[in-house]
């Protein structure tokens, strides 16, 4: 083959791999960036740029209070997915080598279940008229239904986490695999106690484990928009149903698309931060 | 590898099961009650018919909704599928920045929240003057599990050792035969197990797919649209029959997974 034909072919190669990345996810977030610039009047788009919709989001009290909790929430799904997640990975991680894998397969498989279907089926066991409360109501043991997880925040906190909780699970899994065996003999052999191998040489290594776990889950509670409509009610009304409200009934997309743009930046510095305490030198 | 005794395996015991049983316990109740009827707060227990299956199958909309999901699954996998290899190959035959840019460039709509890949995607849509359909919809789906198919055919690709392909060329095989007689065999299951990966996700992709979509439905947007109204043993059904499904595509995912070359 001439060195010209394959000139050509790289440069034809080039152009297909570049295109389409290119066309269908950098261009659309552009434009999407680009439109937060701009503003509605009437039902039109107004083509001049503006910060209107980025000093609204600042000074309209309706938006601030709504985000900081959104945060809030993903954050504390984060920590409640981290706090579950890791007992559970050491679990899996202590296993024999049989079972080992079966039994961390187990805990990811829901990962790829029906997202829709999973929140549908919390919903049906814990809300107000949900299955528990209907059997305990004729089994006698409650008098009212317990409300606790019916419609409002606890069921937004308790189904995220539910979802997210095998995307904590698998990084800390994953790490705490790559430990060394004799790492931990070495610890023992100097007379570390097993708190002291865990505190000194297990939580350290897995540290970045569960930073990914964390901002993993962290970025998924905070821009989902279908759990809280379907098991929040009123105070399941989070900063990503404002966005979805914006191109609906809203109907003022410059508005949010600044509101993402928005939830982004979150985003960005979520993972930055992340990344930051996974290199910090308490990590290796 | 860890050791747990005594008390801890006891405590790490009692945190793993109720999870296990949280993850788990909602589906079986659900696939319960696509059986068995429940009345006046009491599990009717003489109740079990397939009446509730019967039921699904003259339902026009879930037929359709099935339909829908099966065409964007299948058009947004093969669409991965190719560009997801021919990045593969650029990337891993190429030096410098600009790959580490691209790269970069693929990753995002998999890290981001969904909501935004979907709304970049709606407002590049409209600019563009073009109307929200089934393609928009197979559209979203290839830019999101793109990133996945790649990374698994180019951690293969990786592994694979130059010499082969150096011997296949010094042999006189043209680079043509080269990629179909050498490289695609040993990156068969690669693609194979990222292709149902992917048609997974694309399967049960919500939020992306409920910003991009026109009139048409998919399965969950269908779902989603019905479960508003309650809980009755028609969607129990269909949730069963979708749970069967998703589960015997994770066991396959896994057998190609885990038995890493069958030759």
């Amino acid at each position: 083959m001439s060195p010209a034909r394959y000139s050509t072919q790289r440069l034809v190669l080039t152009a297909v791999v570049w295109l389409p990345p290119l066309v269908f996810i950098l261009l659309p977030l552009l434009l999407f960036l680009a439109q937060s610039f701009l503003r509605v009047q009437g039902t039109e788009v107004v083509y001049e740029p503006t910060l209107a919709n980025y000093v609204r989001f600042f000074t309209d009290p309706a938006f601030l209070p709504t985000f900081w909790l959104s945060v809030v929430l993903a954050m504390e799904v984060a920590a409640m997915a981290v706090i579950f997640a890791y007992p559970i990975a050491y679990f899996l991680a202590s296993l024999d080598s049989r079972v080992k894998y079966a039994m961390a397969l187990a805990f990811v498989v829901p990962l790829l279940m029906s997202y829709i279907i999973k929140i549908y089926a919390i919903r049906s066991l814990i809300g107000g008229n949900g299955f528990v409360n209907r059997i305990l109501l004729s089994l006698g043991v409650i008098d009212t239904p317990i409300t606790l997880f019916s419609l409002n925040r606890n069921a937004v906190l308790l189904t995220l986490t539910l979802l997210l909780i095998p995307y904590a699970i698998l990084p800390i899994f994953v790490a705490l695999e790559k430990i060394p065996r004799s790492l931990l003999e070495a610890s023992a052999d100097l007379g570390a106690s097993a708190w002291q191998t865990f505190r000194g040489v297990v939580l350290p290594l897995t540290l970045q484990g569960i930073v990914i776990g964390a901002s993993f889950t962290f970025v998924l509670a905070l821009g989902d928009f279908v759990t809280p409509q379907m098991v929040g009610g009123i105070e399941g009304f989070t900063f990503g149903r404002i966005i979805y409200s914006q191109f609906g009934f809203g109907n003022n997309w410059p508005f949010g698309a600044a509101l993402s743009v928005i939830l982004l930046a979150v985003v960005l510095v979520a993972i930055i931060i992340a990344d930051r305490i996974g290199r910090s030198r308490f990590a290796t | 590898m860890m050791r747990a005794t005594g008390l801890v395996r006891l405590a790490l015991w009692s945190i793993a099961g109720p999870v296990l049983v949280l993850l788990y316990g909602p589906l079986a109740v659900a696939i319960f009650f696509s059986f068995f009827k429940f009345r006046s707060n009491q599990v009717q227990w003489d109740s079990f018919s397939f009446d509730a299956y019967e039921k699904l199958t003259q339902n026009e909309n879930v037929v359709g909704a099935l339909g829908n999901t099966l065409l964007v699954g299948v058009s947004a996998v093969a669409a991965a599928l190719v560009f997801g290899t021919l990045l593969a190959f650029y990337y891993h035959g190429s030096q410098g920045r600009a790959r580490t840019w691209l790269q970069l460039i693929i990753y995002l709509p998999f890290v981001m929240p969904p909501i935004l890949t979907g709304l970049a995607l709606l407002i590049f849509f409209r600019q563009i003057d073009f109307p929200r359909s089934l393609v928009t919809v197979v559209i979203g789906h290839t830019v999101f599990v793109l990133a996945l198919v790649y990374r698994n055919i180019l951690a293969r690709l990786q592994t694979l050792s130059r010499s082969l392909v150096e011997a296949s060329l010094d042999l006189g095989a043209s680079r043509w035969q080269t990629f179909r007689y050498v490289l695609l065999p040993n990156l068969a299951t690669a693609v194979l197990a990222s292709a149902v990966l992917a048609f997974a996700l694309s399967f049960d992709e919500t939020l992306i797919t409920l910003l991009v979509t026109g009139t048409s439905n998919t399965l969950p947007l269908w779902l989603w649209s019905l479960m508003r109204l309650g809980f009755t043993p028609d969607i129990n059904a269909l949730v069963t029959l979708i749970l069967i499904g998703t589960t015997g595509i994770c066991l396959f995912a896994v057998r190609y997974l885990t038995v890493p070359q069958a030759r």
